[in-house]
């Protein structure tokens, strides 16, 4: 039932060819695994007779209904690094550290469907063994119980697309619910078969959800696993429209997953990370947005293997300027959109008189969501670089439960990680308020708003903070939702 | 206690504040309430009809 297979490099992975049988796709899995994971991994166990419970309930609901005869079972493939070894006759795993130590050395796994085509099923892999994974990646902690033995593994949930009963869209809608119910307990696990009943007024069986899905049908995949769906459209009339990939990035930067549709492909996927392009002194005067310091995107896209990485232009077979509609299932309480933090950012210059800010046409601008106890927390971590009274301002104000944070900086702070300065925008602020901030701070001085009078009555409803110069070059960067990739 | 009452303590509890005089706001008061907001508003709109025809897009790949 167990099967350990050593390798002295990915390119051995094509040994899966030989222990699989057949329903299992072994060579194009062989193949894909060869070409997308790292050296590192060292050691691959086949876990056979293993009950996935993402295909059974394509198995009860479809394949038990077909005249061909489709196994009940998967293969699971778990991979480790060089100091594991598998003691075949005791069915146990060693590794120099001990049992408790076995987490350290596990990269993942990838489950396979007995299906013939598309055979890839459930699967968390390391970001840390793809072979060209981006910097930053969306990512939870996933439980494996293997041998009796529990695991766990960070990364972002992926399978391929079934062909036959799912598409693209159902395996972007099943990647980030089930990252979801991983990473929030308040969202609850859905299969696959359920996301394809999710997307239709009623079960519209046998084949149907293969023909496609519209756009509409993922939102309401969403709003069915009880999210609140922003969907937020390219506008085309705009010369490439950089709000929309504002957004976007702000979204993702604020750790949540993108639905993403690219109209002339016919295709979804989930934008799940990033990487920033190298810092650079252009000494060109301009105001800039985190979106234009970013050199790729990170995709689960159902044909591949996870983590993606896709140029911003000139991609193949696509890139990530080729998205031209997302939907970010965000949770409720989320009232005041991006659209309006990408309007609202730049205006807050006008305040620069008073809190000390960059010049405009000399900063970086980078906004995203938090929640008000994640802020508390980073300044917490980090209250040494703050002026007493801010650091008691901070965790005095009576947030909503998420707010908008914008981060100001210049070009030499970007290329270091720091900001000069801050605002903190209230996520359930109305449009039209003229002053939606709880604060907004530099090094030298902080504005703090009484958010109850604030609208009726500005003189009263704020009030300043002289600061104490902490002797820094600038803030750390609020870089907290995202899990850094470490290579191997 | 109102809840009202209990927001304001929140903010005079926070040590340091001083007056700002709102005349140092009046140039970004009037950029929000001239510019800004109208320009929020009518964004936020065209999203929304930009997204009611995306809703139709066919992905199947």
């Amino acid at each position: 039932m167990y099967t350990w297979i050593s390798l002295n490099s990915s390119a051995d992975l094509t040994k899966l060819e030989a222990e699989l049988s057949s329903e299992f796709g072994p060579a194009r899995v062989a193949k894909k695994l060869a070409g997308g994971i790292s050296n590192a991994v060292k050691g691959v166990l086949i876990e056979r007779n293993y009950v996935d419970k993402d295909y059974r309930s394509t198995y009860y609901n479809f394949y038990a209904k077909k005249g061909q005869h489709y196994r009940a079972d998967c293969v699971r493939l778990h991979f480790f690094d060089g100091t594991v070894t598998f003691d075949e006759k005791a069915l146990k795993l060693n590794c120099p550290e001990g049992a408790k130590a076995l987490t350290d050395h596990y990269f993942g796994f990838v489950v396979l469907r007995p299906t013939g085509i598309a055979t890839i099923g459930r699967s968390i892999v390391s970001p840390d063994v793809r072979s060209g994974a981006s910097r930053y990646i969306i990512s939870a902690k996933h439980k494996v119980h293997l041998l009796g033995y529990k695991l766990f593994i960070e990364g972002f949930p992926s399978m391929d697309q079934h062909i036959d009963i799912s598409v693209c869209a159902h395996a972007a809608c099943w990647s980030i619910l089930r990252h979801y119910s991983e990473r929030y307990n308040i969202y609850r696990e859905f299969l696959t078969h359920d996301i394809t009943l999710m997307a239709h007024q009623f079960d519209p069986g046998g084949l149907i959800p293969s023909k496609g899905l519209e756009v509409s049908h993922a939102e309401r995949v969403f709003q069915e696993a009880g999210t609140f769906p922003v969907h937020v459209t390219r506008d085309n009339s705009k010369p490439k429209d950089p709000s929309f990939y504002r957004q976007l990035i702000a979204y993702v930067e604020s750790g949540f997953p993108l639905f993403a549709a690219m109209h002339k492909h016919g295709h979804a996927v989930a934008v799940v990370g990033y990487a920033w392009r190298k810092a650079v002194n252009t000494a060109i005067p301009g105001m800039r947005y985190a979106w234009d310091e970013i050199e790729e995107l990170s995709f689960v896209d159902d044909n591949q293997l996870p983590y993606v990485p896709v140029p911003i232009k000139g991609g193949t077979p696509y890139s990530a300027d080729d998205i031209d509609a997302f939907i970010v299932a965000l949770p409720e309480k989320v009232f005041y959109p991006a659209d309006a933090v990408d309007r609202l950012a730049p205006a807050l210059f006008k305040l620069g008189a008073v809190v000390g800010l960059p010049p405009q046409d000399q900063t970086i601008i980078r906004y995203f969501i938090t929640t008000g106890s994640a802020l508390r927390h980073f300044v917490r971590e980090r209250e040494s670089e703050f002026d007493p009274k801010l650091l008691a301002a901070i965790m005095t104000l009576p947030y909503a439960q998420f707010v908008w944070v914008v981060e100001f900086a210049t070009e030499a702070q970007w290329a270091v990680g720091k900001v000069a300065a801050r605002a903190i925008i209230d996520a359930t602020a109305s449009l039209r308020e003229f002053m939606p901030l709880w604060l907004m701070h530099s090094q030298s001085d902080a504005l703090v708003f009484n958010r109850l009078t604030v609208s009726a009555d500005l003189g009263s409803g704020m009030g300043a903070l002289k600061l104490t110069d902490t002797g820094h070059g600038g803030f750390t960067r609020m870089e907290q939702n995202l899990r850094p990739t470490r290579t191997k | 206690m109102d809840k009202g009452k209990k927001e304001g303590d929140v903010f005079e509890s926070i040590e340091g504040l001083t007056p700002v005089d709102p005349k140092a706001l009046a140039d970004f008061q009037r950029e929000m309430n001239e510019q800004v907001i109208p320009e929020i508003v009518k964004v936020v709109q065209e999203r929304r009809m930009l997204a009611a025809e995306s809703r139709h897009w066919q992905l199947k790949c």
